[in-house]
């Protein structure tokens, strides 16, 4: 315990340097104005931004991208209390009460209890962060390539289960992410694989450019299609930015049990915060003793699955800590940075970095903060931006996120794929796939193939080695168990569920 | 635009559609991909004794994907699914040819008798918001193209001056 306060006490003293709290707050509001940007996501946010954490320090850069992550997620919630279009996946559901509580003249209110709600998730979060990581980390030695290729099999295959819509058309999306992250040289001979001989892709496929083109390009395009008057904006002034006395108390239990539930629901790799919001929505009307009023302006429906989604946005940084494993897609941009300043994410980072490491969990909280401190006086500003009429918003996002894509390795060939990336986003969407889990699977899939090719050799070609290890064969047995479940047609119907609601 | 719908033209005899057209069309096109895929690594060498080579995990993975995609086809072929939806062409179209015009002008290029010089940042970013805002029915020329000085610069200001990343931003420098 005491060990526990001595690591916050240094991560507090690193993250509390005027550089790095000057870092934090910039992230941040950085992060709030493009994710409060409609059709542009977290990951799409974090992407963009990526280029100018460069030329900082590798603390100071790290800890800019939490600022931006959790500025980004913030602004999506924004957006969806007050435009109905949800910035990304994990603000869905708050369209639904947040909008609701717009129209009825409360966006305000609305609009702080998130913040509230996320300042909350975020303060145990991080304590939870704090305390699991050294623990986990002791896990992460037992850990062999078996047991490596067995989680990420099982963080693909949750993906699967938390995407909507069919679950073969899942599977086929993260096997196409898998082929597709194997473009380029292979890893221990060097030998060119499915470049074409293209001399540019011998590197293989850049994340960003993939992250970019189908979450960033293919989401303009398909807004294009879409008339864009049909947005509605809350007219008006918003006014009462302080919830009530009432509203707290009826906010609080949601609050509290949409943290704990995201807290659990984040460490699990594959995309957790998303299910957490979900799960913490349904959760709360469910106990509801009024379940008739969400969806027409309830305050818990904002408060829970708000508090969710940051909890669990935080605590999926344990298992990219602790086991080097990025469990979603912003993670997957955050090892590409830490890549870039030279550290490998894993275990060794908390014993050889240790600033490092409690300097990012202890500027986690304080990104929270910043978040709650700057973001209410500022919604008046961010309200006016969603005014900006998108035929001039998506011109800019297109040249931003050039920009930012030639930066990274100036390299003109990336727009391109990137470009192309766009298109495919696009005919996933006509034909109904869902691009996160490829996304997910683009990501994983070297350290999959490092793993199975390094579990393999070690096992003589012997392929039951994953189920004859005690933990891989658990870890093996949850995925399968996940995947029977979710394809039994009862539970298929209670996805649909979810995701019409 | 979906074919599948319509019954055959000859009707009477024996009658086939498409059930779900998304799912027998997309499935096809997996298909498609996982078999370029098996393709173009035919040639690497694939598993020695114990040891991996560099193809067997690229070929893996495309049989799967072949297998997975197969299986959605035919999901498409017996179940009732939504109709294709219409591809927008001008969205698209335009959108892309900014990218495009975006990395040709930003480094130049030389390919066969096409040649461009390198034309900087200022120029590039200009032409990729100016082409990129045709893809919009509710464009307005003259406050896109005060919107385009003003996001050139603010590009210029924040990538140059403020972050420092090395651009060139004109033709000439």
């Amino acid at each position: 315990m005491s060990e526990l306060l001595a690591n916050l006490a240094l991560g507090f003293s690193v993250a509390a340097s005027p550089y790095n709290i000057g870092f934090c707050l910039l992230g941040a509001l950085v992060g709030t104005l493009v994710g409060v940007l409609p059709g542009i996501g977290t990951v799409a946010t974090v992407a963009m931004l990526l280029p100018i954490t460069f030329g900082l320090p590798p603390v100071g850069a790290l800890i800019m991208l939490a600022g931006i992550y959790y500025g980004a997620q913030y602004g999506g919630s924004t957006t969806s209390v007050l435009v109905n279009i949800p910035g990304e996946a994990t603000s869905v559901v708050t369209c639904l009460d947040g909008h609701q509580m717009a129209r009825q003249g409360r966006a305000g209110a609305a609009l702080s209890i998130a913040a509230i709600g996320s300042f909350f998730a975020g303060c145990v979060s991080t304590v939870l962060v704090a305390a699991l990581g050294v623990p986990l980390t002791s896990i992460a030695l037992l850990f062999g390539p078996a047991e490596y290729f067995s989680l990420m099999v099982l963080g693909l295959i949750f993906a699967v289960v938390l995407a909507k819509g069919s679950v073969l058309k899942a599977i086929a999306m993260i096997l196409t992410g898998l082929l597709l992250s194997m473009v380029g040289s292979d890893l221990e001979t060097g030998a060119g694989r499915m470049t074409f001989d293209i001399a540019e892709l011998s590197d293989g496929i850049g994340f960003t450019n993939v992250a970019m083109g189908v979450f960033g390009f293919a989401e303009i395009i398909r807004n294009l299609e879409m008339s864009q008057e049909s947005r509605d904006i809350v007219k008006g002034k918003i006014k009462g930015l302080m919830p009530t006395r009432q509203d707290l108390i009826d906010a609080s239990g949601a609050i509290a049990r949409g943290t704990i539930l995201g807290s659990l629901l984040g460490i699990l790799p594959g995309g957790g915060a998303v299910v957490a919001s979900f799960a913490a929505y349904t959760f709360e009307k469910r106990i509801s003793k009024h379940p008739e009023r969400f969806g027409r302006g309830a305050i818990e429906g904002v408060a829970a699955p708000e508090s969710a989604n940051n909890a669990a946005a935080q605590t999926s940084f344990i298992p990219l800590l602790t086991l080097g494993i990025p469990p979603n897609a912003v993670m997957a941009l955050m090892v590409g940075a830490m890549t870039i300043h030279g550290i490998v994410p894993g275990p060794q980072v908390m014993a050889k970095q240790p600033e490092l490491f409690w300097g990012m969990i202890a500027s986690m909280w304080l990104g929270n903060l910043m978040l709650v401190i700057i973001n209410l006086p500022l919604v008046g500003v961010w309200v006016s931006l969603l005014r900006v009429p998108y035929r001039l918003l998506y011109p800019s996002i297109i040249v931003f996120c050039c920009i930012g894509i030639y930066s990274i390795n100036n390299s003109p060939t990336d727009v391109v794929i990137a470009a192309v990336f766009g298109l495919f986003g696009y005919w996933l969407n006509k034909h109904d796939f869902e691009p996160a889990p490829l996304v997910l699977a683009f990501v994983l899939g070297p350290l999959m193939e490092e793993n199975l090719r390094r579990a393999m050799l070690i096992a003589r070609g012997d392929a039951t080695v994953f189920l004859t290890r005690p933990i891989s064969a658990g870890l093996i047995a949850v995925a399968v168990g996940l995947l029977i479940i979710a394809a039994l047609p009862m539970m298929r119907r209670r996805r649909q569920e979810v995701f019409v609601e | 635009m979906s074919k599948g719908v319509r019954p055959p033209p000859n009707g009477g005899g024996f009658r086939f559609r498409v059930r779900g057209p998304r799912d027998f069309y997309g499935g096809l096109a997996l298909i498609a991909l996982a078999i370029v895929a098996i393709w173009t690594s035919g040639d690497l060498p694939g598993t020695h004794g114990f040891a991996f080579g560099p193809g067997t995990a690229p070929r893996l993975f495309a049989g799967l994907l072949a297998i997975c995609g197969a299986l959605v086809a035919l999901s498409g072929l017996f179940l009732d699914g939504p109709r294709l939806e219409s591809y927008a062409i001008r969205g698209p179209a335009w959108v892309i040819a900014a990218i495009l015009a975006f990395a040709i002008m930003i480094r130049g290029i030389n390919l066969g008798p096409l040649h461009i010089p390198p034309l900087g940042l200022v120029p590039s970013t200009f032409a990729a918001f100016i082409i990129s805002v045709f893809g919009s029915t509710e464009m307005r020329l003259v406050e896109s193209l005060i919107a385009a000085v003003v996001m050139t610069a603010f590009c210029v200001a924040l990538f140059v001056y403020l972050l420092q990343l090395p651009f060139q931003l004109w033709p000439w420098i």
